[in-house]
Formats: structure tokens, sequence, C-alpha cells
């Protein structure tokens, strides 16, 4: 039976998925990681937004994100897996976020990334001009 | 023939698995480069193990087209015919070649294809992150002119079968470049590594399947160069390894924009314009990315300091 040979092959399937993902778990193989600093912050993000003149950065407590101002927008980044996403918001709203026990959740209005929870025990920064 | 009982995906699949296996340990033990990520390794294979599905609903309905066109065929090429496959190897491959530079081009059929290049990391394992909205998109209609020339639809699945099972390989860092005779007219690791990367200079370069030599022809073609290395994923990655935003989240995009168009223009641009299309240009499509990047280039030694 065509239906019975189709589940089989799909539930053998999963289990070599299953094993494979915890061999590539296991072997510690992802990219290196390490705290962001000012500059790697600023170079990260002049990748995602070639051209963005930014007035200010600030990284998060943890090291895992960073939030610049860029005129109306700011522009955020945070980490996912051992890669990074980064949208633009506007300023505005970036500035209207407050810490919930030392996390900031900005809305990145997006599907794609809904939100970024970075590690701010207080913000807004007191510098923002 | 109609259906054959050949096919090379499903004959690969272990040839995959230990493939992928293999990978994972020889960069563990430091023999070759390959970087893997847990999340996204399940991501992936999800993405792959998931394709079959949603091809449950809709191959039966794809392939009785396939039949229709095919008894409406103009000519009839033998499917034991060794000159039938190396026309099909040519035509199917152009097919391929612009099945994806309109998978690029255009938003309704980038919402399909875009899960392929979601994932940050370019290894074995991110070749079968497979779409499953291909059927729903509707691209396998532009692999029906070749079924309606007079290839049989089992001959169009196994060549359609053979250039994925070729793309396989290609999806590694382990290998950098192959001798420059087969660099210059086959697809390869180097090529397609451009393909996946999100740098400005790179964006929507080398749509090739098999043959490098499509996008040589089309001015598509972009070479892999040793002083920019590629940076994988999307232009704006995702923010998750649920493998259902994977799926369906630039389907989800288009929705929420159409919601909010205003002219028939609006929605046009919406669904059939470039990835990143908006009214007022708000938004930046490859082009403008590329154009910004190209503009700060210029004054780059001023930023230093
Ligand atoms: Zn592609
Ligand atoms: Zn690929």
């Amino acid at each position: 039976m065509a239906g019975k040979a189709f589940l089989i092959q799909f539930a053998g399937s999963a289990a070599f998925v299953a094993v494979l993902a915890a061999v590539a778990a296991l072997a510690r193989i992802s990219k290196p990681r390490s705290a962001l600093t000012q500059e790697r912050a600023r170079a990260l993000l002049a990748d995602e937004f070639p051209g963005r003149e930014m007035e200010a950065v600030w990284v998060s407590d943890d090291g895992c994100g960073a939030v610049a101002r860029a005129g109306a927008q700011a522009l955020i980044l945070t980490e996912i897996g051992d890669g990074y996403v980064a949208r633009d918001i506007p300023w505005d709203g970036a500035l209207a976020a407050r810490p919930n026990k030392g996390i900031v959740q900005f809305d990145l209005a997006d599907i794609a990334a809904p939100r970024a929870r970075l590690a701010f025990a207080v913000w807004p920064p007191g510098d923002t001009h | 023939m109609l259906h054959s009982s050949f096919d090379p995906v499903a004959l690969a699949v272990p040839f995959f698995i230990l493939t992928i296996f293999l990978e994972i340990v020889l960069a563990r033990i430091g023999l070759i480069k390959a970087t893997y990520e847990g999340r996204d390794t399940v991501a992936s294979l999800a993405m792959g193990l998931g394709r079959g599905l949603p091809g449950l609903v809709l191959n039966g309905a794809i392939f009785a087209a396939s039949v229709w066109v095919y008894q409406h065929r103009v000519f009839t090429v033998p499917f034991a015919a060794l000159w039938g496959w190396v026309v099909i190897f040519f035509l199917e491959d152009l097919t391929y070649y612009g099945f994806h530079r309109f998978s690029h081009e255009r938003r309704f059929w980038w919402a399909s294809h875009v899960n392929h290049h979601t994932s940050q990391h370019y290894n074995l394992s991110t070749a079968l992150r497979q779409t499953w909205t291909g059927g729903i998109a509707g691209t396998w209609l532009l692999w029906l002119p070749l079924t309606w020339l007079g290839f049989s639809p089992a001959q169009v699945a196994i060549q359609q079968g053979i250039s994925l099972v070729y793309q396989f390989w290609i999806h590694t860092e382990a290998i950098g470049r192959m001798p420059a005779w087969f660099e210059a007219i086959f697809n390869t690791p180097s090529h397609h590594r451009v393909h996946h990367a999100r740098n400005p200079r790179y964006l929507d370069r080398n749509y090739a399947g098999i043959l490098i030599i499509w996008d040589k022809m089309f001015g598509t073609f972009q070479p892999e160069l040793d002083e920019e290395a590629p940076r994988y994923g999307i232009v704006k990655n995702l923010g998750s390894f649920n493998i259902l935003r994977v799926a369906f989240h630039e389907w989800i995009s288009i929705g929420k924009d159409l919601l909010t168009a205003r002219s028939p223009r609006d929605v046009a641009g919406y669904l059939f314009g470039p990835p990143g299309w908006s009214p007022d240009g708000s938004r930046q499509t490859s082009e403008d990315l590329r154009a910004d990047w190209v503009a700060s280039q210029v004054p780059a030694t001023d930023h230093k300091g």
C-alpha cells in the first residue's frame, strides 16, 4: 500500500533527521561567538545597513545585541543562534520601550522577526542627544 | 512512459544523510571547513523532510496537467534515445535557470523560494532546506513546455531529480575551487556560495542549476572574490528557527501588504514587483541595496578613524 510505504519512509527519515540534528549540535562546530563590542556592533550594522550614518551605538549589557541611532531610525541588532538579525524601526518607537527585569523588548513589526529582546538595565540611555 | 519508478532524489537520500554526517564529523576533527548550529540544522532538515507533504495534495493535479499537455505534444522524444537525454539535459537546465531567476526577481515566487535562502549557514544540510509552497506558486508550469515538445512527464521528472541531486553537493564551504575548466562550465560550491550570500555585490547572481554557462550568457554571473567572504542568509534575516515561520513568513508579509494596498498598482507591485518593492520606495530592493553599497564604497576612507 502506497500510503503505508510513505509513512514508513517518512518515519525513517524523521528518525535520521533527529540523529543528524543531535550530531550537529553535539559536534559544537557553530560559528565562534563572543560578546559584542562597540566596534563589532558598528561593523555588523554597517554590513546590514550600508551607507547609514550612525550617531551612537549602545551595546546591550550582555553583549548579545545593540541599538544604534541613525537619524529618525533605530537600527536594532540581536543574536539568533550563532548569527545575528537586524531591523530598523522608528527611533521614537525604540525610545518608548522600557526595561522589564533588565530586558527591553523592541517591537520590530515584522512577521519574519517579530521582536528583539535586549538586556538593558537602563533604557532609554541618558545620552540620546 | 508517463510515470517512472526511478526517482533520483529518493535514491540519493541515504547519500545525503551519510555525507551530512561526514561533513559534521570531518569539520569536528578539523579536516574541513564547515559550521553547523543545532537549531539551524533541525530547521533545514525538517524543511527537507516536510517537502513531500504538500506534494501529497498537489502532485496528483500537477501530474495530471503534465499528462494532458503530453497528450497534446508536437513531437515524440523516445525515452530510450540518448540524444533525447542530451537535449533535455540542456533544456531542463535552461528552464531551471529561468525558474530560479524568476523566483528571485518577482516577490510572488520569491515567497516560495525564499526559505531555501533563510539559513545563515552554508553546509550540506542547507541544500535540503527546500520549499513547501512551490506547487501553490505554480512554478511547475515552467516545465510544461518540455512536455509539450515531446519529452514524457517521467523523463522531465527524472531530469529535474538529477538536477536537484547535482545541486546537493555544491552546498558546502569544504570545497574551495574546483579545477578552472570545471568552474568555467559547471555550477560549483564557489559559484553557489555567491548565490546564497547577502553581501550587496553578490545579491541576485548565479542562478545556475547544473551549468553556470547560462549566468554568463545572460549577464547574471558573479565570481566569488577572495577579498569578499560571503555572508549567508537573506537581506532581512529570520529572527526564528520555527519551520512554519521559515515556510510561510513571506506569504504572510505579502498578505499584510495587500491589506494596505490603495490601488491596483499597489496590488501588482506587492505581488509581482521585485522583493523589497513598496509604493513609496521606502523599502529596499536588491538593486537599491547594491546602489547604496556602491555609494558607500566611495567615501569609505573618510569613515575610518
Ligand atoms: Zn535561489
Ligand atoms: Zn542553494
